[in-house]
């Protein structure tokens, strides 16, 4: 076999393996760094705030954990949130990501370092990240070996569709739940190698971590029993598989059922169904093993066999027949919109309006996984070529997760680890074949090529070629000064594809690449794609995924940065000048906000748990000033809050919103609320032409309240729509404003009291206006009269 | 062990179910090595507690619902982490568990089932 | 600020409880048309000055003393009369004055058949004015009097009145009352009078034939109000009397057609006591509530907590400007309500303890923020609201009952299980030792 580059071959095997593990570390370290850094776009273009929504809250959360202690926390009852009816917080959460911090938190003021929670909270994230890319590398180190393993780590770490849910501050469930995604999946295909009952415990020791960290559990609950039940179909039983999947289900579901959010679910619910039936299918079958074992006649086996399936049918309508009755939860709307893309605009308006929850669009593929798209089929397909149980594994978690990444954005970020992997796989075989110093000759035969070979290992009994290895390091020393995901480009070639190349030198010989030009090519090829994907991260990473929405940027026509800082100005007035027991209404989207910020009660927030109240909220928001004032009063409303991006084209305000609003209130109040009624000939317009219901709304009017004066008698223009609105703007009576931001973005409006007289307020107000009222006339005379 | 699951099979006639369920229990009392049989009894011993817990919850009732679903799991865990033992121990699946040694097992399952009484403790009250 | 000055008047008016019978304070504001004399009023005004207010007179186009500086009022009550006065100063406008009660001033206000600034004002208390110029007109009882001169039986049912008022003498406008729950009727004319759009008789057949149609246009009859009082939610007080004169000395000492002395001078001291919150006031002092076995009130309460709640209510004495303790109301309603009243009870006067209602009850099992809420509001009287909130949550996970008796073979599974699983790892063990010693017997 000729070499088609020198290698030095005065090194010893001991040598080269232990700088290669050296190497493998560094690697690691450098990918962590990498991981972290990229993170922190985040905090160096802005600071250190916590973003968007949800985190908001768990970051509230975390700090009733740190200051009060674990028992206070689970059970807190919250009555600002959802005022009046409250929210009992112990036992509608995922406590996992809040113990993490509190534990961190806790850890490091015993060991005097008094970090602020705040820190611990937006740094969390990024924290995780180092740790999933381990997670991953381990993970597909079982799958191939560590150059890929260390290739899918990179990708891991820097790919956008992992970013956008895990920069510094984005203090979500998400952060924490990919990595013990990745462990436990790690762990399960662990205890299915060995068939150790310890990896499975460990499996369901982070499945119940996960659990409690994030609702998207289920889809372990799911992707594993579906591992099993594939493997049990292709008749790959055995006593592993038992072993493995019996000690996580038992562990794993008794664990998940601590958790009070989860409560009897793993038992009750639909979406657990799977699982317990795969485990009772487990049972029969490795029964049935065993009695094989005993028996030997075919007859009986035969016998054997229809038993089993018809215990498994029996079990099957045992479930259905229980769905029926009653005792097992039917699958629930956020689960039915997953195969029914259509349902949850139908049925359920307030699943549907979330951003996240939207078909993804397939520039956003691109977006999030850049080249890792293309290499992902590739991958899947290198899977088939070895099909082991683990690989079947990742098939099984590559169609499933390109099926819901495709129904959901938001389950972009389940697909992103199994593409990382499978590309990682991809790459690094492509890798392999190329950076393989021999050369296939066609004319030697297999001991000439093993004379040639530099070390002289009889590559039919040494796997590894230590000079390979230390090649490949060289290559991979250079390419880490450029670059960190190149780091890992020249990790030593594998086990499994030297084997494969070889062990079965004879034929492949014939396949092999000659040269070292076809090499360069290749090579340079994928580094070029590399070094692209490492930019476009970068870019990403540090133009889409970093804002905190908290705090926006503009560029002015100079280039210049301006940040606009109306959400906390506006939080800030609120927390400043308003009763402490003032309720504030918003559209749900700014509950945590608000009480994270403003630290005020609202009537509804991110937790969408009772649509009712939120259909509330849209109904006040959608009905004229009269209508909406009963509704106001009754909830106790001091103020009302709105998100008015007319003025600067902040395009996610509350009137591009509103539809939403219009929407959810009517699927509770059919009769008071009419979608069509804001349409304007078909046309959802603000502008003269806008439907009288939608100008009459109190929303339209807080939005274009006083607008006009802004542009001292010009027409106004609403910056986000593009329409001009009439100049003679919207005039309220029932609220007042109290408080607008500086770009308009917030506007606060207070709720009048009562008038003093118990006038209507619109004639109290036309009073004090000093209009001349009609003149009445005795009401009734005649019933006075007669009575 | 063998005992009530020869209920679950169900033959064409009688005579050969006899037949067969005989030549099962001969052949597992033959070839069956003594350690096997004593995760056996206690398998057995599992199987029998957790099935008076479930009649119980059908007959009687399932109040206190978490007790029950600890109680019964703490022997559907034993269970299948005893199994899995046993699974491990035989000498016949030698070349399925290479990496599992009969001790290692044993320390596997014996962590198993401590996470496992941690849980089922947490939950019963 | 405002609250503070506010404060500070009725720390004022504390201080000077010794010698003023109102409750908010004693002094008072007097614009008096030009046109009235002064004398002419001497025993309402000097009556009031007897029960210690000071009097501060002004005619409406004088522009001081002001009414308000500032926004902060400068009297406890303001008296107007100028009835047909038709331009005021700056600062009395139909506005400043309901501005006056929301800043808890007290008004009096003397109306007439003429249209004035003053009728778009009672307007705004939905009182009804009959077009301009149709002064009150009855030709009962017979009398020497103009038609317009009309003694009006006083109905004793009022609580603002005393009991067994001679009827008065009233000459003015009557007013149609809307439906506002918050007017007070005192004063209503008498069946058979009518409003009528000149003083002559000559229009009454029009009376007629609008009564023919209906009623229609009709102003007559005992529905009419001529004195209304208006408590507004703020619990200040506002009355409107159709006329300025039934307040005149010449009408408290008019005979009436009977003989008999009038009411006047009663009546308008009993109208002019309750304007200016000298009776019928009440307040809440204070309210407690905490569980059934403790004393104080709880951060949050537990579902199905039994709770104690307790009002302290004492109405105002103006003999010896204190409040007193009282119990007299026994209508008063406890709600419990989150969004809808959850509980409504009676809250009952605690017999023995003067002014102290209490109610027990059980807190639903529901949580969530809840309010107590006392609304308490009769006419005539201040008006009793409160509301306190107080978060109701689910019981704390150590709160639940924890090993019940029916759940006893679930624990003997559990631990027979465990204990199973000790002994077994025991003899395991041991039979490892064995074992491996048999092995190494048989390897030996």
């Amino acid at each position: 076999m000729p070499a088609a580059y020198p290698l030095p071959s005065d090194l010893s095997p001991a040598t080269v393996t232990n700088t290669a593990s050296l190497l493998r570390i560094i690697a690691l370290a450098l990918i962590s760094g990498a991981a972290i850094a990229s993170r922190l776009f985040a905090v160096i273009n802005f600071e250190s705030i916590i973003h968007e929504f949800d985190p908001w809250f768990n970051y509230r959360a975390t700090k009733v954990l740190a200051s009060q202690g674990f028992y206070e926390f689970w059970n807190w009852f919250d009555p600002t949130a959802w005022y009046p009816l409250g929210r009992v917080v112990g036992g509608t959460i995922y406590p996992g990501l809040m113990a993490t911090s509190g534990v961190i938190y806790n850890l490091l003021h015993a060991l005097n370092l008094p970090v602020d929670i705040r820190n611990i909270c937006v740094l969390l994230a990024p924290g995780f990240s180092a740790l999933t890319a381990w997670a991953t590398y381990m993970f597909t180190k079982e799958l191939k070996d560590e150059s890929a393993g260390l290739l899918a780590a990179a990708f891991i770490g820097i790919v956008p569709g992992y970013i956008s849910r895990s920069v510094a501050g984005s203090y979500d469930n998400e952060a924490i739940a990919i990595f013990l995604l990745m462990f436990t999946f790690y762990a399960w295909i662990k205890a299915l190698k060995q068939g150790s009952a310890f990896w499975g415990t460990v499996a369901a020791v982070f499945y119940f971590y996960m659990v409690a960290a994030w609702g998207g559990y289920a889809f372990i609950t799911n992707m594993i029993p579906l591992h099993a039940l594939v493997l049990l179909l292709m008749g790959r039983f055995t006593g592993r598989l038992y072993v493995a999947y019996s000690s996580w289900y038992a562990i794993g579901t008794l664990s998940s059922m601590q958790v009070p959010f989860v409560g009897f679910q793993p038992i009750r619910t639909s979406e657990h169904m799977a699982a317990l039936g795969v485990f009772g299918l487990l049972q029969i079958v490795a029964f049935a093993q065993l009695v094989r074992a005993h028996v030997s006649s075919k007859q009986f086996q035969e016998l054997l066999f229809t038993a089993v399936i018809s215990l498994g049918l029996i079990g099957f309508f045992g479930i259905v027949g229980l769905t029926y009755k009653g005792w097992i939860a039917p699958w629930t709307g956020r689960f039915y919109s997953l195969w029914d893309t259509g349902y949850a605009k139908k049925y359920i308006p307030i699943i549907a309006s979330v951003s996240e929850h939207q078909p993804t669009a397939w520039p956003s593929f691109f977006m999030d996984l850049h080249f890792l798209i293309f290499l992902f089929p590739a991958g899947v397909v290198m899977c088939f070529r070895t099909l082991r149980d683990e690989h079947v594994f990742v098939i099984i978690y590559a169609v499933v997760a390109s099926y819901f990444a495709g129904v959901m954005v938001r389950l972009m970020l389940t697909l992103t680890p199994v593409v990382c992997v499978s590309a990682a796989v991809a790459l690094s075989s492509l890798m392999d074949t190329y950076l393989d110093p021999t050369e296939p000759n066609a004319e030697d035969d297999t001991s000439d090529s093993s004379s040639t070979h530099p070390t002289g290992t009889t590559p039919t009994t040494t796997p590894a070629t230590p000079a390979t290895n230390k090649k490949a390091k060289k290559n991979k020393e250079k390419e880490k000064e450029k670059e960190s995901t190149g780091g890992v480009l020249g990790e030593l070639v594998s086990n499994v594809a030297s084997s494969a190349v070889a062990a079965k030198s004879a034929p492949t010989a014939e396949k092999g690449v000659f040269g070292i030009d076809t090499r360069l090519i290749v090579l340079l090829n994928s580094l070029g794609l590399l070094l692209f994907f490492v930019v476009h991260c970068t870019w990403a990473t540090s133009n889409a995924y970093s804002s905190p929405s908290v705090v926006l940027s503009s560029t002015g026509s100079d280039g210049s940065k301006n940040l606009i800082d109306d959400f906390r100005e506006a939080y800030h007035w609120l927390r400043q000048n308003t009763a402490e027991d003032a309720v504030v209404m918003s559209w749900w989207d700014y509950g945590y906000q608000i009480a994270g910020m403003a630290d005020r009660p609202t009537l509804v927030d991110n937790n969408t748990w009772n649509n009712t109240h939120i259909a509330t909220v849209g109904k006040a928001m959608a009905s004229p000033e009269d209508i909406a004032y009963p509704i106001l009063r009754k909830h106790d409303v001091s103020y009302v809050l709105i998100i008015f991006g007319g003025l600067i084209g902040y395009s996610g305000d509350d009137i591009n919103k509103f539809l939403w609003m219009v929407r959810i209130a009517q699927g509770v109040w059919p009769d008071e609320i009419q979608e069509p009624n804001y349409f304007n000939r078909g046309e959802y317009r603000v502008d003269s032409e806008a439907a009288p219901a939608m100008r009459d709304s109190l929303m339209y009017k807080m939005s274009y309240y006083r607008f006009a004066e802004l542009f001292g008698g010009q027409q106004p223009v609403d910056r986000v729509r593009g329409q001009h609105v009439p100049i003679q703007g919207p005039t309220l009576d029932y609220l007042e404003e109290a408080y607008t931001s500086e770009n308009w973005i917030v506007r606060i409006y207070e709720v009048k009291k009562d008038d003093v007289l118990g006038r209507d307020l619109k004639i109290a107000n036309a009073f004090n206006q000093g209009k001349k009222r009609k003149r009445t006339k005795p009401v009734s005379r005649r019933k006075a009269i007669s009575a | 062990m063998a005992g009530p699951k020869s209920s679950s099979k169900s033959s064409p006639t009688s005579s050969e179910i006899s037949v067969a369920v005989s030549t099962l229990w001969k052949s597992y009392i033959d070839q069956t090595p003594d350690r096997l049989k004593f995760i056996d009894a206690f398998l057995a011993f599992i199987v029998l507690s957790g099935v008076l817990q479930f009649a119980y919850c059908v007959l009687v009732t399932n109040f206190p619902f978490n007790a029950f679903l600890a109680g019964f799991a703490s022997s559907v865990g034993q269970f299948v982490l005893t199994a899995s033992l046993r699974a491990q121990v035989n000498p016949e699946n030698k070349s399925e568990f290479k990496e599992v040694s009969p001790e290692r097992a044993f320390a596997d399952f014996a962590l198993g089932s401590i996470v496992l009484h941690f849980f089922v403790f947490n939950f019963l009250g | 600020m405002r609250l503070l000055s506010s404060a500070l008047v009725t720390l004022l008016a504390l201080t000077k409880l010794s010698f003023a019978s109102s409750s908010s304070g004693d002094s008072v504001l007097v614009v008096l048309d030009p046109s009235l004399d002064r004398e002419n009023y001497s025993i309402f005004f000097g009556g009031l000055e007897k029960r210690g207010y000071s009097l501060t007179f002004r005619a409406p186009k004088d522009a001081s003393p002001a009414i308000t500086d500032y926004g902060v009022p400068n009297y406890d009550h303001v008296i107007l009369f100028a009835p047909e006065t038709k331009s005021y100063a700056q600062d009395i406008t139909p506005q400043s004055l309901v501005g006056l009660l929301s800043e808890n001033t007290n008004l009096l206000i003397a109306l007439s058949p003429k249209q004035t600034p003053l009728t778009s004002l009672a307007t705004e208390f939905s009182l009804i004015l009959p077009p301009p110029d149709t002064p009150l007109i009855s030709h009962h009882p017979a009398r020497s009097e103009p038609q317009t001169t009309i003694p009006v039986p006083v109905s004793s049912s009022s609580p603002i009145l005393t009991p067994g008022i001679p009827p008065v003498w009233f000459t003015g406008a009557p007013h149609a009352l809307g439906s506002t729950p918050m007017l007070v009727p005192i004063l209503r004319a008498p069946a058979e009078s009518f409003a009528a759009d000149s003083t002559s008789d000559a229009d009454s057949d029009a009376l007629v034939s609008a009564s023919e149609k209906g009623g229609e246009g009709l102003w007559a009859g005992s529905q009419m109000g001529l004195v209304t009082g208006f408590q507004t939610n703020v619990n200040s007080r506002v009355v409107f009397a159709g006329g300025v004169k039934m307040f005149s000395d010449e009408y408290a000492r008019k005979e009436l057609p009977s003989g008999e002395a009038p009411g006047n001078a009663l009546f308008v001291k009993d109208v002019a006591a309750w304007v200016f919150q000298e009776k019928m006031k009440l307040r809440i002092d204070a309210v407690d509530h905490h569980r059934v076995g403790e004393s104080s009130a709880p951060e949050m309460y537990t579902t199905n907590d039994e709770i104690v709640y307790t009002a302290h209510i004492s109405a105002y004495d103006s003999r010896t400007s204190t409040w007193k303790p009282y119990s007299g109301i026994d209508d008063l309603q406890l709600e419990f309500t989150m969004l809808d009243p959850h509980i409504r009870t009676s809250l009952p006067v605690v017999a023995g303890s003067p002014g102290t209602y209490q109610v027990q009850f059980r807190a639903p099992d529901r949580h969530g923020v809840f309010k107590f809420v006392l609304n308490w509001k009769r006419k005539g009287y201040s008006y009793l609201e409160s509301s306190t909130t107080v978060p109701v949550v689910p019981p704390r996970h150590d709160q639940y009952p924890r090993f019940l008796s029916a759940a006893w073979p679930y624990y003997a599974g559990a631990i027979s299980t465990s204990v199973g699983f000790f002994l077994f790892s025991a003899l395991w063990l041991a039979g490892d030792v064995k074992g491996e010693r048999k092995k190494g017997s048989k390897a030996e």
